[in-house]
């Protein structure tokens, strides 16, 4: 079997999954993903001769996954560096007009309290503090497993102690679910 | 009643003061494993301040499907795609660097005519009586103590023999420098490929003392590896009055 060959049954089998693996993971549109999709096979392609191991789909899911970090990287990086304007500058886009007195307490306020929760985050042991901000951003029991090398087990331990830390500190009334996933 | 979206905005409103994502090396080294224990504790913090390169990671990566599934790419779906990609592989550039050339096709031709013009400069001044170059040692920013103060250019003669030392070991196929203004970083004065000099932590790089009037510089210094430039170090250099 030529590269050609191994590369054309691999592409048949995984084309359309992994352009649905970039819409569903990533919320990338469909064009996009099939972009991301192209490249990726693209870049397995360019390496195959290279490649010397038996499972050549795990390769190519390195590659699917590398290409997804460079793009999302990208992307990131780009929002980092937008462009600031300078405050005294006349010329930029005037601030609107200063809200009224109830709006600006209560934005205020709600500034205080997301300090708060941050804060209280953030003093959390490092193991929990990880499990918690991944729980937060919707991952689940056995991703957060995943990323951090523990076991399934100890990621529910860590978010049950960072749960139970967060409800002294900030109270009863600010208590996190505690069997959500 | 705090809820879990609450808590994940109060997370979101530093966004601003987030760290750099690590770079892709970084995470490919990472993923491999190849991260001494505190390093790649350092890159999982780094990661856990972007949930989408989290993601990256984390998500899913989907079965392979069988002929006969309708995922499974027919003769003519495949034949469109594999031609499409048969065609990128036959430019030598994979098709995007090409795109960058169309760009900045202007300014090359540009910078043609400028170092053309400098050449032809620097090849009548070489037919006058020079004095010997001095060796200008740069250290890194960051790496010159207490105030970090600008690399000053003392030496006489015609040119100066820049010789920024590198402390990153690993090996690129090319490297570039480029020289800024230090006061207006966006105005570039000079961009070229430089060798390695005789030290194998330092480059070699010339410059004319006309072309570095009284001021202060910034000297990039970027490794090249394939269509890959990183950057590696970074000099502020200062040109005293004469």
């Amino acid at each position: 079997m030529t590269n050609d060959d191994r590369f054309q049954a691999l592409y048949r089998k995984y084309y359309k999954r992994m352009v649905r693996f970039y819409v569903g993971s990533f919320r990338v549109s469909q064009e996009d993903a099939e972009e991301l999709t192209q490249d990726a096979f693209f870049r397995f392609l360019e390496a195959m001769d290279e490649y010397r191991g038996d499972a050549e789909w795990a390769y190519l899911e390195a590659i699917a996954r590398n290409v997804a970090y460079n793009r999302i990287r990208s992307q990131n990086t780009a929002k980092r560096g937008a462009e600031t304007v300078d405050i005294n500058d006349r010329n930029s886009v005037p601030e609107p007009a200063a809200p009224s007195e109830p709006d600006y307490a209560q934005r205020e306020e709600a500034a205080l309290r997301s300090k708060l929760l941050r804060q209280a985050i953030a003093e959390l042991p490092a193991g929990s503090r990880e499990c918690i901000q991944l729980w937060l951003n919707d991952f689940k029991y056995d991703e957060i497993a995943k990323f951090l090398g523990i076991t399934l087990d100890a990621v529910k331990s860590r978010l049950r102690d960072a749960k139970k830390i967060l409800r002294a500190r900030l109270g009863d009334s600010n208590a996190l679910p505690e069997d959500e996933e | 009643m705090t809820t879990k979206s609450e808590f994940a905005a109060a997370l979101m409103a530093e966004d601003h003061q987030r760290p750099a994502p690590p770079t892709a090396e970084k995470m490919l080294a990472f993923t491999r494993g190849e991260l001494p224990p505190e390093e790649a504790a350092g890159i999982r913090e780094r990661l856990i301040a972007y949930p989408d390169l989290v993601r990256t990671l984390t998500a899913q990566f989907p079965e392979a499907a069988e002929p006969g599934d309708p995922d499974y790419l027919s003769d003519d779906e495949f034949a469109g795609r594999w031609a499409a990609l048969q065609k990128r592989r036959q430019r030598p550039d994979g098709g995007r660097v090409l795109q960058f050339w169309r760009a900045f096709g202007a300014i090359a031709a540009t910078l043609a005519i400028v170092f053309g013009a400098m050449l032809w400069r620097a090849q009548m001044q070489l037919k006058e009586p020079r004095a010997v170059w001095q060796e200008e040692s740069l250290l890194p920013d960051g790496q010159r103590g207490l105030g970090d103060k600008a690399n000053e250019l003392t030496a006489a003669g015609d040119s100066y023999l820049l010789v920024p030392s590198l402390l990153d070991n690993r090996p690129f196929e090319r490297y570039r420098a480029e020289i800024i203004d230090a006061s207006n970083p966006q105005r570039s004065l000079w961009r070229g490929d430089v060798v390695r000099g005789s030290h194998d932590d330092a480059l070699v790089i010339v410059v004319g003392r006309e072309f570095l009037k009284p001021g202060k510089y910034k000297l990039l210094v970027y490794g090249i590896a394939g269509a890959r430039q990183e950057p590696l170090s970074t000099y502020t250099i200062r040109v005293p009055e004469r």
